[in-house]
């Protein structure tokens, strides 16, 4: 495989606008839309008024909607990225945080931080992050020698991961008996409905950051894709990139699980459709994930809010509905 | 001396009127022990659980009602009211969209985080917490001072006393406590432990609770349930059709439970059991009628 890598800032550029367009979009939709009906008009004239702060309206958009659907947009993109990243590092089309088991990881050490009764921020962050470092780790033991290049080899040692995380998380939550039992179980489902405004700009200010830290490794990506040797003739530092790149993007992964719970699939579904438009440069790929997972995730988010007609199903019910079934036929298409 | 007083009197509604906080307002304190400011007539009120949308009911009070939660089912006319998600998982949009000036919480169900969020949109939140029939009734009494409807509270709280003592008095005959089990999940199977509301009725009732200890709601195996013996079996339904036949079928196999081989297993109603609302006193008489039919031989 030969990749085109003549690097095109106008294409860059214009590919950005389109997708921060579609983002913009996705936002006022998820704004606007909600158990209170009202008019988008409405809800943006209530959005940029100055002196309405005691309107209901100006609440509900302000103090509801808009931590909800930032938190959306910062989830959907790191989990995008999240994929993204590990798709490459491993060279595995398959991989995301959570098939990986990483986010599953992250869960146990978040619920660890939650039956400790700490903060959600830095304690709950940082349990979690613990988590996933540690189901990282166990991946790449299980995963590296001989046989790394193997698609099964990656993905049977995440399934373990899974089950196994999945069975901590059971044993934690059947010792739990008190009210803290029904907030651990949607969260674990994937939950956008807690968010405060704070919280919200506290995460965002952790994770762009780590952004900016994939965007300057993206070419590095593009030649760890190509191979070692390629990699290595090129000047690249493997061993560094490569550390750099998991620690940062477990990071990511595991600050949003602290705050939205295990959102699955969006690594896998956004970084696929847009490779499949855009084609594989990561230096296009990585901000076209930023933008096309957060767009997703508010979409996903917004159908979970408005479909039931009782109350709001977790968002990562949506998202898994829609990214299990994709998932299945890229491992058909790729046995090909 | 007097423009003085007018100055800080205006000054003070001034202060009011910017913190967004009604004029007419006084301070109550709820059962978590906190001051909350509450208006003086409390009229777009959002009950945050179905044993509050109850005790609303049954003080009279259900014109101030805008909202309720999605199990609120008790009386009819409360499932008309705007529903709010349920009370473990509350809609905060819909919440404000009521506009409510009070919303009145429960400490074991509602999530702490909304409850905080409510009150940083400058929503009073009255919390109670009832944890047996004694602090229920003072939940009866703070709801009813804060809804101004504090005569109705004491006349409903001295027909609750009234009930118990009358079955106190009855149980007071009694020679033999049976030993009761009340499994109100099916399946696991869950039952109730000491710190409970259930405990206190079978107690109450004149029975003894086998599931008696430190854990609030504990599992079961059913070999643990036989090692128990118990001599009554009530199952909770949560009017799921078929749900208690299927069980009691279930329970019928292990013909060496007394429960089953005096045929003692019954289902009650559990939203009058574990709601803490003045139907706990029905609960109460039900299952004193259930655990003690002798006693109503000759009629109530």
């Amino acid at each position: 495989m030969i990749l085109n890598l003549q690097y095109n800032i106008t294409r860059l550029i214009w590919i950005s606008l389109i997708l921060l367009a579609v983002l913009f979009i996705a936002f006022s939709l998820g704004l606007s839309i909600g158990p209170t009906k009202s008019g988008m008009r409405s809800v943006f004239s209530a959005l940029f008024s100055t002196n309405a702060s005691d309107s209901i309206l100006y609440s509900i958009v302000w103090r509801i909607r808009l931590p909800r659907v930032l938190l959306a947009t910062v989830v959907g993109a790191t989990l995008s990225l999240g994929g993204l990243v590990f798709q490459a590092l491993l060279r595995n089309p398959l991989a995301e945080p959570f098939i990986l088991g990483i986010s599953g990881g992250s869960a146990i050490g978040a619920i660890i931080g939650i039956l400790l009764g700490l903060s959600r921020f830095p304690g709950i962050c940082v349990t979690s992050f613990l988590g996933s470092l540690a189901t990282l780790a166990l991946i790449l033991v299980m995963s590296t020698g001989k046989s790394i290049l193997r698609k099964d080899a990656l993905l049977l040692s995440g399934v373990m991961v899974n089950a196994f995380c999945s069975a901590i998380i059971m044993f934690l939550v059947s010792i739990t008996q008190d009210a803290r039992l029904h907030n651990i179980i949607f969260w674990l489902m994937g939950d956008l409905s807690t968010a405060d405004l704070p919280q919200v700009i506290v995460l965002g200010a952790i994770l762009i950051p780590c952004f900016i830290i994939v965007f300057v490794f993206s070419h590095a990506m593009n030649l760890l894709m190509m191979g070692r040797d390629m990699a290595l003739t090129m000047g690249i530092n493997i061993r560094a990139v490569t550390i750099t790149l998991l620690v940062a993007t477990s990071f990511m992964v595991s600050a949003t699980v602290s705050f939205s719970g295990l959102v699955g699939f969006v690594g896998l579904v956004i970084p696929h459709l847009l490779r499949l438009v855009l084609g594989p440069d990561h230096r296009i790929l990585v901000p076209a994930c930023l933008f096309g997972g957060a767009a997703y995730l508010v979409l996903c988010d917004l159908l979970a809010r408005t479909l039931p007609q009782q109350g709001e199903m977790p968002a990562g019910v949506i998202t898994a509905l829609i990214g299990a079934p994709l998932f299945i036929i890229l491992l058909k298409k790729s046995r090909k | 001396m007097i423009p003085k007083i007018i100055a800080t009197s205006i000054s003070a509604i001034t202060i009011m009127l910017a913190s967004g906080l009604p004029l007419a307002a006084k301070t109550a304190q709820d059962q978590l022990g906190r001051e909350i400011r509450v208006p003086d007539d409390p009229e777009r009120v959002v009950a945050l659980a179905p044993s509050i949308t109850e005790i609303i009911f049954a003080l009279g009070q259900q014109g101030r009602l805008k909202g309720t939660t999605q199990f609120s089912n008790y009386p009819a006319e409360a499932t008309r009211l705007p529903k709010v998600g349920s009370y473990v998982r509350l809609d905060l949009e819909r919440i404000v969209a009521l506009n409510p000036d009070l919303c009145i919480a429960i400490k074991d169900g509602n999530p702490k985080e909304i409850i905080e969020r409510l009150q940083s949109l400058n929503i009073p939140v009255f919390a109670v917490n009832p944890h047996n029939l004694g602090s229920m009734m003072q939940t009866i009494q703070k709801i009813g001072g804060i809804l101004n409807a504090s005569a109705k509270a004491k006349s409903l709280v001295e027909d609750m006393r009234s009930r118990m003592q009358k079955v106190d008095a009855l149980v007071a005959r009694i020679d033999r406590r049976p030993r009761v089990f009340i499994q109100i999940g099916l399946s696991p199977i869950i039952s109730a432990g000491t710190h409970t509301f259930i405990n206190e009725l079978i107690v109450r009732a004149g029975g003894i609770n086998v599931a008696a200890g430190n854990s609030a709601y504990p599992r079961f195996s059913k070999e643990q349930v036989l090692a128990l013996a118990p001599d009554v079996l009530i199952i909770t339904s949560m009017s799921r059709s078929g749900a208690f036949e299927k069980t009691k079928a279930d329970w019928n196999r292990l013909s060496d439970m007394p429960a089953v081989r005096k045929n003692r297993i019954y289902t009650v109603n559990s939203d009058v059991f574990d709601r803490p609302s003045p139907r706990l006193l029905d609960a109460l008489e039900i299952l004193t009628r259930l655990l003690h039919p002798e006693l109503f031989k000759d009629g109530p």
